[in-house]
């Protein structure tokens, strides 16, 4: 009964997402949604990781940086079109993220933060400096669209391109779920339980841990290259630690270890700025008050205060 | 085919200036009970993480069923048939108790783990067998009541039946068992003898760590006493309990 409960509210979400564009009156919005649902793709990576495995990753932004320079400088060097790079991005992303993680995933708790974030730092670094190749911080521009000039889907077109995000979040929350349903998934979830368990149970507790990393890198990767085609520009300062901890926040606020989570947390970190906007250099002062508050208040995020409520409703119903 | 389980040949491990175990010598035969008993501090617990991977031995040899093992990883000993228990419970307390014992069966799967992402590849029959084996567990160590119940929610005896419930599921030669009747009252220590007799004749060896007499007078075939990190006295329960070296170090007059 309860598993048809959910069955509803996934479709309701999904009819939602496609009738948006008709919804919404303000282009801005339109646009924010966007980017909204290039956040789900890597809220959903980092819950890999942080929700389902434990380990708290400071690095998803500077992933999605690897991403989005991946597919600019492949389009700009070897004129590979737009389709291809997008596809290829995930993948250089997980070169650097077997690179990053096999000696990180040996350190636990903090101590993998720390590093995962030093690891960000790196990337911005080099972004900035090496101006050869991305240069630096004045960033690229005129990055193209997907699809040729004049085809038959105009993804200049705001509308489209959403529709072209959508499609692709929901298959990436859809493999998501097929993932955590999986005896990989399962090792994962009890990897964040009981690690000394899972090693002396004969798993090779590494190899999951890395199959996740990996797994959330390459979720980054995508939506880096998603954004860059998106926003047509990119710069260093997109993918900085700041918008590595929106990342965390996602799964935090929306609810770590589900799956709808990231989806709620992405659309939150996306929007909640904008109304947050009087506060202006106090945005960030404000974040990390939420981010405490939520972790103190509600620490399965959204999705778990709405499914307390939930049963609770059941449960008066059915006494 | 050796009907020898697990050899132990001058096992030492000195952790910095101290000799926890020296020249420890062994065997577990194929379905035997081995009682390994000793005052704190003796080196029982350094012995069972020695032999199950936690560190590695400072020297000497460890085999299973012929295989020398040392070089090998914990999980890696797991894969050749030793598993094991904690003293203190070590459990999954978000899974239910039927999904934390079909995970420590996942490891005699066949089968790639990314085929279960897409349900492709899948061998349908060892899932099944896995399933069917998971049961038979649930059964025999007395779990079947509580098998859809959250791990976190079960009494600590029944957890302690659980890790050892774990430790089956991945169909072992051997099950080490650290201190399995910690924290039991009588009755449950009852059905834990009768748990280990019930392991022991279904062919599966079992070495026993335990300060609780009575059982491991009971469940052992063989018993190995430690003294100070070196063994003292090895034999049957009956040989053990009037060993003088024994009851001078360890059991005392009135036994």
């Amino acid at each position: 009964m309860k598993l048809r409960v959910s069955h509803i509210l996934y479709a309701a979400a999904l009819v939602g997402f496609i009738l948006l564009p008709q919804l919404i009156t303000v282009k801005y919005y339109l646009h924010l949604s966007v980017l909204a649902l290039v956040w789900v793709i890597a809220a959903q990576g980092q819950n890999l990781i942080q929700g389902y495995t434990g380990y708290v990753s400071i690095v998803q932004a500077g992933f999605m940086g690897i991403g989005a320079y991946s597919t600019t400088l492949m389009g700009l060097h070897f004129g590979l079109p737009v389709w291809l790079t997008i596809l290829l991005a995930p993948f250089v992303t997980a070169l650097f993220a077997l690179f990053a993680g096999y000696p990180s995933l040996r350190v636990k708790g903090h101590y993998f933060a720390i590093v995962t974030l030093a690891f960000n730092l790196v990337i911005f670094i080099v972004l900035m400096h090496a101006t050869d190749l991305t240069q630096g911080e004045a960033g690229i521009s005129g990055i193209p669209k997907p699809g040729r000039e004049g085809g038959w889907l105009d993804f200049a077109n705001r509308e489209v391109y959403y529709y072209f995000v959508l499609i692709i979040a929901v298959a990436m929350t859809a493999l998501a779920a097929l993932i955590v349903r999986s005896r990989i998934g399962q090792t994962l979830i009890a990897i964040r339980q009981n690690e000394t368990l899972v090693g002396a149970i004969g798993i090779a507790a590494w190899k999951y841990k890395l199959f996740a990393f990996v797994t959330s890198a390459m979720y980054a990767g995508l939506a880096g290259a998603l954004y860059a085609h998106y926003q047509s520009f990119i710069n260093p300062e997109i993918f900085g630690l700041a918008q590595s901890l929106d990342a965390i926040l996602a799964v935090i606020i929306g609810g770590s270890g589900t799956i709808l989570g990231p989806v709620i947390g992405a659309f939150v970190v996306v929007f909640l700025p904008e109304y947050l906007r009087f506060a202006d250099s106090f945005r960030l002062i404000l974040y990390g008050l939420l981010l405490v508050l939520a972790t103190i208040f509600m620490p399965r995020g959204i999705v778990g205060v709405v499914g307390q409520l939930w049963a609770r409703m059941a449960g008066k119903a059915t006494r | 085919m050796t009907d020898t389980v697990l050899e132990v040949e001058n096992l030492c491990k000195s952790f910095g200036g101290v000799q926890a175990i020296r020249d420890l010598s062994f065997t577990v035969a194929r379905g035997e009970v081995l009682g390994l008993i000793g005052p704190n501090g003796s080196g029982k617990s350094t012995t069972v993480n020695a032999l199950a991977g936690v560190f590695p031995a400072t020297s000497g040899q460890i085999r299973l069923g012929g295989t020398p093992v040392q070089s090998l990883t914990e999980h890696g000993r797991v894969g050749l048939g030793l598993t094991r228990t904690f003293q203190t419970a070590s459990i999954f307390p978000e899974f239910t108790v039927r999904e934390q014992i079909t995970l420590g069966g996942t490891v005699t799967l066949k089968s790639h783990p990314l085929s279960s992402v897409f349900g492709m590849g899948r061998d349908a029959s060892e899932a099944e067998a896995l399933r069917a084996r998971v049961q038979d567990i649930l059964d025999l160590t007395g779990l079947a009541p509580v098998a859809e119940q959250t791990v976190g929610t079960i009494s600590s005896a029944q957890q302690r039946f659980l890790m050892i419930a774990t430790a089956l599921a991945a169909r072992p030669k051997i099950i080490l068992l650290d201190e399995p009747a910690a924290g039991l009252i009588s009755h449950e220590r009852k059905t834990l003898a009768d748990t280990i007799k019930a392991i022991r004749d279904r062919g599966t060896s079992v070495l026993v760590i335990e300060h609780h007499m009575a059982l491991i007078m009971e469940v052992c075939d063989r018993i190995v006493v430690l003294n100070f990190g070196s063994k003292i006295a090895e034999g049957t329960p009956a040989e053990i309990r009037t060993n003088r070296a024994v009851i001078d170090a360890y059991l005392g007059e009135a036994v």
